[in-house]
């Protein structure tokens, strides 16, 4: 792709280009049919596939203790469990409620995190549960759904006293640039909370950001820089649709057209953007996709304009792509924000840092967390360690690069919503460096 | 004229219901349930399973809340296949077909039963789950 001639020169300016390969198959639901089937198989396959992963774990950390089910536990045997967590949270939001406390007229403030110092971790394998105690395992970090391995024994009241935890940790990972040469710099622009149609959002600030990264503004250095970048992905909330007009009434045309503006605003500013180089977007939140995880790619219908461009990419959410040997892998943030919900940590690296060591990418779904009842695999599961893990719509931008126990790099984006802060990631492909990209519109306001 | 028949309180019970007996070949539960008006546990004149002379080879695991069923029709490939549901070691059985669960447990590398595959594919075995419809 060329980007446009600069009028004084005649040099061009070439887009740099990078191999995309779209890994986005698990998350596909396609033909699957709902035959009123429950979560229970999604458990189990999670609980399966963990086993395999911790048992061979468990051989190298512990060769002389001995595994057992948790309905063969002995009274102070020491001994090894394999299971889920169960947290169970007495603030935690439960349909039950309507019928059990009185209804009040005004509903009691809804705390945004759920946890109280009564909570307590119980695990649960196939043959039934047993409750945990011990310094070792922190109720506030652990969230329902995380399969971990046990080292404790029985106590004479019938719980399990924990000394230690094996928890299955990082994935193996592809090595960096795996038959690529990178010598030149890279750039991929990650951004998210663009809320188009919302009050909060700036239509000037993401014209900005449209100009600036497909070479349209700027001097020759700026241009040059926008050349490096190679592809551009939205992380989920683009559009904010006006949830008032969807009272339940049948809407009337002036209504649909209301209705039907962010997405056409979204749409052109879209198509300048796949005019001229590659982008993802992915579904969030707030977008008019399916609700629960994982979300489907937002149909081609609602992007008229931008989806005649080959350089435009509906993805699902959450997303899997590698571009020239480097593997990416991020949510629009459900996930994160939810595990914020249930558990403690201080930053918002800490909880992605958590799922990754977990392996698993959501493991609060389909508990808290609204998730397809698969019955054959769980798509969550993370087979292969990323090099760049992100996560979209966040309060603001952090980063970190985690080194794992057998030599896995990756680095973890936090990207700040858009229409709040008005910057994006940029990440450096060949050496997993990041910074930000703020546009700013403020010493324009008169 | 037509003779009057009596139409005291007498004569009022002693109609008879002129439907004939039921015989469920089909296994829903509905017409289970209007069969089975005593309870198992009342039932000593049959000898329970596994003793001598007993007539029923319904294990006692499937006589859940002493509801027997009286369908003899329960064959040894059906008590196969209820065995297959009934194992845990492949995971839940309600709300998969049979032949699948078969089929995600064979991928697992669990190992299922040959002879399982065989009578849902070709013996025409109950594609359902025992506890499909009742649960």
């Amino acid at each position: 792709m060329q980007a446009m001639e600069v009028d004084t020169d005649s040099h061009h300016l070439e887009r740099k280009q990078a191999d995309y390969k779209g890994q986005d198959e698990r998350y596909l639901l396609r033909m699957q049919r709902y035959r009123g089937q429950q979560y229970s198989h999604l458990y189990y396959f999670r609980l399966h596939k963990f086993r395999e992963i911790l048992n061979t774990l468990i051989q190298k950390r512990w060769p002389n203790l001995p595994s057992c089910t948790i309905l063969g536990l002995e009274d102070g045997k020491e001994c090894i469990i394999v299971g889920t967590v169960y947290k169970q949270m007495q603030l935690k939001p439960s349909v039950l409620d309507e019928y059990s406390k009185e209804r009040s007229v005004t509903p009691i403030a809804q705390p945004h995190n759920f946890m109280h110092p009564d909570d307590y971790l119980i695990l649960e394998d196939d043959s039934g549960r047993v409750k945990l105690t011990g310094n070792v395992l922190s109720p506030s970090m652990y969230v329902t759904g995380v399969v971990a391995a046990l080292h404790g024994k029985e106590g004479s009241d019938g719980d399990f006293y924990v000394q230690s935890i094996l928890e299955a940790g990082l994935p193996p990972q592809h090595p960096l640039h795996s038959g690529y040469s990178l010598k030149d710099n890279k750039y991929i622009v990650l951004v998210s909370g663009l809320m188009v149609g919302s009050m909060k959002s700036n239509p000037l600030q993401f014209q900005l950001l449209v100009d600036y990264v497909t070479g349209h503004s700027g001097d020759e250095q700026e241009q040059s820089m926008a050349a490096q970048i190679v592809r551009v992905i939205i992380a989920g909330d683009s559009v904010d649709m006006q949830q008032s007009l969807l009272a339940g009434q049948s809407l009337g045309l002036k209504e649909q057209r209301r209705l039907a503006e962010p997405i056409k605003e979204l749409d052109l500013a879209l198509t300048q953007l796949a005019a001229a180089m590659p982008v993802d977007i992915m579904p969030g939140p707030n977008d008019p996709a399916n609700f629960s995880l994982p979300q489907q790619p937002l149909h081609k219908c609602l992007f008229s304009g931008a989806s005649a461009y080959n350089t435009f990419v509906s993805a699902t959410n959450p997303h899997q792509f590698d571009l020239d040997g480097v593997c990416f892998l991020g949510t629009s943030g459900q996930n994160i924000d939810d595990l914020g919900k249930y558990s403690d940590a201080k930053e918002k690296l800490d909880y992605m840092e958590r799922t990754l060591k977990w392996r698993h990418l959501a493991p609060t779904a389909p508990d808290t967390l609204g998730c397809y009842p698969f019955t054959d695999r769980d798509p969550f599961v993370i087979e292969d360690c990323p090099h760049v893990y992100f996560c979209g719509n966040q309060k603001k931008y952090a980063s970190r690069l985690l080194e794992g126990s057998e030599g896995q790099v990756v680095r973890l984006v936090c990207i700040p919503s858009f229409c709040e802060t008005g910057s994006a990631v940029v990440v450096n492909i060949r050496n997993l460096e990041c910074h930000l990209l703020t546009l700013s519109t403020s010493s324009l306001v008169g | 004229m037509a003779p009057r028949r009596n139409t005291g309180i007498k004569e009022f019970y002693a109609q008879k219901k002129n439907t004939p007996p039921v015989k469920s070949k089909d296994r829903t539960p509905a017409t289970k349930r209007q069969i089975d008006t005593v309870p198992a546990a009342y039932d000593d004149a049959r000898p329970s399973t596994g003793t001598l002379g007993s007539d029923s080879a319904q294990p006692a695991a499937l006589i859940a809340k002493g509801r027997r069923d009286y369908n003899d029709d329960i064959d040894n490939m059906e008590e196969v296949l209820r065995q297959f549901d009934m194992n845990m070691k492949y995971g839940p059985c309600i709300g998969v077909p049979r032949l699948e669960r078969w089929e995600r447990a064979s991928k697992l590398g669990l190992d299922p039963p040959q002879q399982v595959k065989v009578f849902l594919e070709r013996a025409g075995g109950i594609s359902d789950c025992l506890w499909e419809g009742r649960v």
